[in-house]
């Protein structure tokens, strides 16, 4: 058993030694050899524009078709060098153990089994372990140093003291993270239930379904632009520069619906403390879809009898959701919760459009941002306060990744694994 | 029948909730940049008073009697290409200087809303005009008249064009040049991922080895965690990385002659295997619970027969996967067309390589009154994933409710 287990050791080293070295240099050769590519697409590039009578700049045409021949190849070779690691890997882990156990076939093959797994999981975990695990780690001890590398805890305290400059932004962060974390996730489920229920009773409840549905696709950034018509402030009035005089000034819809006074001209989500709603709302729109589909799933999955018991026993259509039905699914809202709060807690793309400057409505990701903003001048320290931020924001988040892992967990012991 | 009757009235209030954004982005897009400014988008269903302006007639007309006649709507659609006017005329705000009635030899500044049917005294002329936009103006024989200019109220028509559309597509690179980078990152990031992902999901399901359950929640876990937490140090491993290359540069090409050695840490590249490592945890937990439900006779008897794990994957595990390969393809594709953080912190930051949603951002910005164009990208922006996203909604249903639902 020990000569076995140093043959598997010495097999594994001895491919991913061969690994390391084939497969880069392998790609760089891929990458020279299909170089001239790129000037045969920027021509082609050229030649198009020719013909087609494109309004577009020379130099413009050669550099998107030479961008896009770049990618396509990278495609090829990225699929090609990945491929080849499989095929390498278990080329050399059967032969490998042929040649060291010629005789015996059932040695062969446990080496072989002991191996394959690794080769097969190998990747993801190299990718993981260098892209999130050891950053991870790495930006932990970024958070605790100064810009010159000395130890300190100055970059916390610059965010917890009072006296500190940061300390304002950071609350003001916390603050809204915590009103985004209790109110987006209910609003979503509070809207995905309603829907899953309505619609799953009404005849025209697909279609209703697919248009809440769509905002999905869609991204935050797109979002915002798509709720700033409906939360605008006043367009510039007519007679100021334009010729003539318009009726209604406002070109925001909700403006124009609560008769807001054209003297306030901001958008509505730039009102102090109140404008972080609008702002949440636009997050409600893209996530109540996702809180839909997996409610009409789940509520489909709850058993007839049960329903058809209640309703013999005389119960109305309230208590027939609130006692018969939402109790079933409560596993899946608690899902659908924790998802949420993730979502939630990283959200960046919505404040970062739509109030990127406003100290009123930073979350703990944006201010990330402002602070690389905020304090670049002079304060080289700003990537380490940029960490301690992140740590901050991890830290929300690990009681959700525990409850996952645990669920998870149960869920793998239900499959029978 | 009451509850009935409730249940389509909130369902419908809520469906009006949620699409009434939608057509107020491609109301808007489809409108002129003045009327952008000036009304909401709901007005451009119906007549609306807007104003315009226009000028009597051109500078080098040679009047040859005393009256002058002409449309309105054919002074003001002149120069319009895209947006011409039609309707019912209002009025006229008349500004001009009339003699002052307690000073005759002095003239004053006068503002009047003139309807339709008034005469107004203009250059010493008469003005009539009619709603039709007929209008005629007599004045004393043989005076030489410059033309006029006039401020206008036209009850007008609704009236769309893709003026907009036109603009941002041809006659500006930024959208296209937006819409090609969107395209290099996400496809090959969306692609790569898979290749990666489906061999560690078939080792995670089907074979054995230490500690496979605790690596598999390790890194489903994984999913949970803020991207931001990586993108210093990856950054600084994208920097050494591309002073490295920029040395090999140097050491084996003749570049500082062309002086083109400089190598971008922030690129295309770094975005796609970025994309790769953070796309692995969704990826990897849709396809093993996928494959972990597929019929394991299949796998034994395979085994039986003397196949390989390769071979089983190759030949039997991918072409029953293809539904589960589709849902995460989906996934990826959406996250990754509409991703701004990694793009921002990763991606390349020159004006000719911005992907979508990094371009709308900065169009919020910049496109503050121009909110046609801001509207016209942000629709282009959207054709793409919401055509995808229909056009495999199933699939992406069914990836949604893998594990979060049981059976589902």
């Amino acid at each position: 058993m020990r000569s076995i287990m140093n043959i598997i050791a010495s097999n594994g080293l001895a491919i991913i030694l061969t690994v390391i070295c084939v497969l880069p240099i392998t790609a760089i050769f891929a990458y020279s050899l299909s170089a001239p590519l790129d000037d045969l697409f920027s021509n082609l590039g050229l030649w198009l524009r020719e013909t087609q009578g494109w309004s577009l700049a020379p130099i413009e045409a050669e550099l998107r078709f030479a961008k896009i021949s770049f990618a396509l190849r990278s495609v090829v070779i990225a699929v090609g060098i990945s491929s080849l690691y499989f095929w390498i890997t278990n080329w050399l882990n059967s032969g490998l153990a042929r040649v060291r156990e010629k005789k015996s076939i059932g040695r062969q093959s446990a080496i072989i089994e002991a191996i394959q797994p690794w080769i097969f999981v190998g990747p993801a975990l190299v990718l993981l372990t260098l892209f999130l695990v050891v950053p991870a780690f790495m930006t932990l001890g970024i958070s605790f140093q100064e810009a010159n590398g000395t130890l300190t805890t100055n970059n916390y305290s610059f965010l917890w003291d009072p006296k500190a400059l940061g300390y304002v932004q950071f609350r003001f962060a916390m603050r809204n993270s915590l009103m985004w974390l209790i109110l987006v996730p209910t609003f979503c489920i509070i809207f995905g239930l309603a829907v899953a229920v309505l619609a799953d009773s009404l005849r025209w409840g697909v279609v209703a379904k697919t248009f809440i549905f769509v905002p999905m696709a869609i991204s935050f950034v797109g979002a915002a632009v798509i709720w700033r018509n409906i939360f605008a402030g006043g367009g510039i009035e007519a007679q100021q520069v334009i010729n003539g005089f318009t009726p209604s000034y406002q070109t925001g819809l909700l403006k124009s619906i609560l008769g807001h006074s054209p003297s306030y001209n901001e958008p509505l989500y730039n009102l102090k403390f109140w404008g972080n709603f609008f702002l949440m709302w636009i997050m409600v729109w893209i996530k109540t879809g996702f809180a839909m589909v997996i409610f009409s799933a789940a509520l489909r999955g709850v058993p007839k009898e049960t329903v058809e018991a209640a309703i013999i026993d005389g119960a109305n259509p309230w208590q027939l959701f609130f006692k018969i039905k939402l109790p079933q699914i409560y596993s899946t809202v608690v899902v659908v919760w924790t998802y949420m709060v993730t979502e939630v807690l990283k959200v960046f793309d919505i404040p970062y459009a739509l109030s990127a400057n406003d100290d009123d409505k930073l979350l703990l990701a944006t201010m990330m941002e402002a602070a690389k903003n905020t304090w670049s001048i002079g304060g080289d320290a700003v990537d380490n306060l940029f960490a301690a931020i992140a740590i901050m924001l991890m830290i929300t988040v690990i009681p959700h990744m525990i409850f996952n892992a645990w669920r998870l967990r149960k869920e793998q012991k239900e499959l029978g694994n | 029948m009451i509850n009935r009757t409730l249940s389509n009235v909130v369902l419908a209030l809520i469906v009006v909730i949620w699409v009434v954004p939608f057509i107020a982005l491609v109301a808007t897009s489809l409108r002129s940049e003045m009327a952008t400014k000036t009304s909401g988008f709901w007005t451009s269903f119906t007549p609306t008073i807007l104003g315009h302006r226009f000028s009597t007639h051109d500078k080098t007309e040679v009047l040859k009697s005393n009256e002058l006649r002409g449309n309105i709507f054919k002074r003001i659609n002149k120069d319009q290409d895209w947006f011409p006017v039609s309707g019912n005329i209002e009025s006229i705000m008349f500004k001009g200087r009339v003699p002052d009635p307690n000073n005759p030899d002095k003239t004053i500044l006068m503002k009047k809303l003139v309807p339709v049917g008034e005469t107004m005294e203009v250059r010493g002329g008469d003005f009539i005009f009619e709603t039709n936009g007929d209008f005629v103006w007599t004045f004393p024989d043989g005076s030489k008249l410059k033309p006029k200019k006039l401020d206008v109220f036209v009850n007008q028509d609704p009236v769309f064009a893709p003026e907009a559309y036109v603009e941002v597509l041809i006659d500006n690179e930024n959208v296209p040049n937006a819409l090609i980078s969107s395209f290099i990152v996400t496809i090959p990031a969306t692609i790569i991922p898979i290749t990666i992902a489906a061999f560690a999901a078939y080792a995670f399901a089907w074979m054995r080895f230490p500690g496979r359950d605790w690596i598999f929640i390790g890194v489903v876990t994984l999913m949970i965690v803020p991207t931001q937490l990586a993108f210093l140090p990856i950054l600084q491993g994208f920097n050494g990385i591309a002073s490295w290359m920029m040395a090999l540069q140097e050491l084996l090409t003749d570049c500082e002659a062309t002086d083109s050695c400089a190598v971008p840490s922030k690129s295309f590249a770094g975005l796609w295997i970025t994309h790769t490592a953070f796309g692995q945890p969704l990826a990897i937990y849709l396809l093993r619970n996928y494959i972990v439900g597929l019929p394991k006779e299949l796998l034994e008897s395979a085994r039986i027969d003397g196949a390989s794990h390769m071979q089983i994957f190759l030949k039997i595990i991918l072409p029953l996967s293809v539904p589960a390969l589709a849902s995460f393809a989906i996934f990826q594709f959406l996250w990754i067309w509409n991703d701004l953080l990694v793009a921002l912190y990763i991606g390349p930051s020159s004006s000719g390589e911005r992907v979508f949603p990094i371009l709308l951002e900065q169009q919020l910005g910049t496109f503050g009154d121009q909110l046609h164009l801001l509207n016209a990208s942000a629709v282009i922006s959207m054709v793409v994933p919401v055509i995808v996203f229909l056009a495999m909604q199933r699939y992406f249903i069914r990836g949604l409710l893998a594990g979060s639902v049981k059976g589902g």
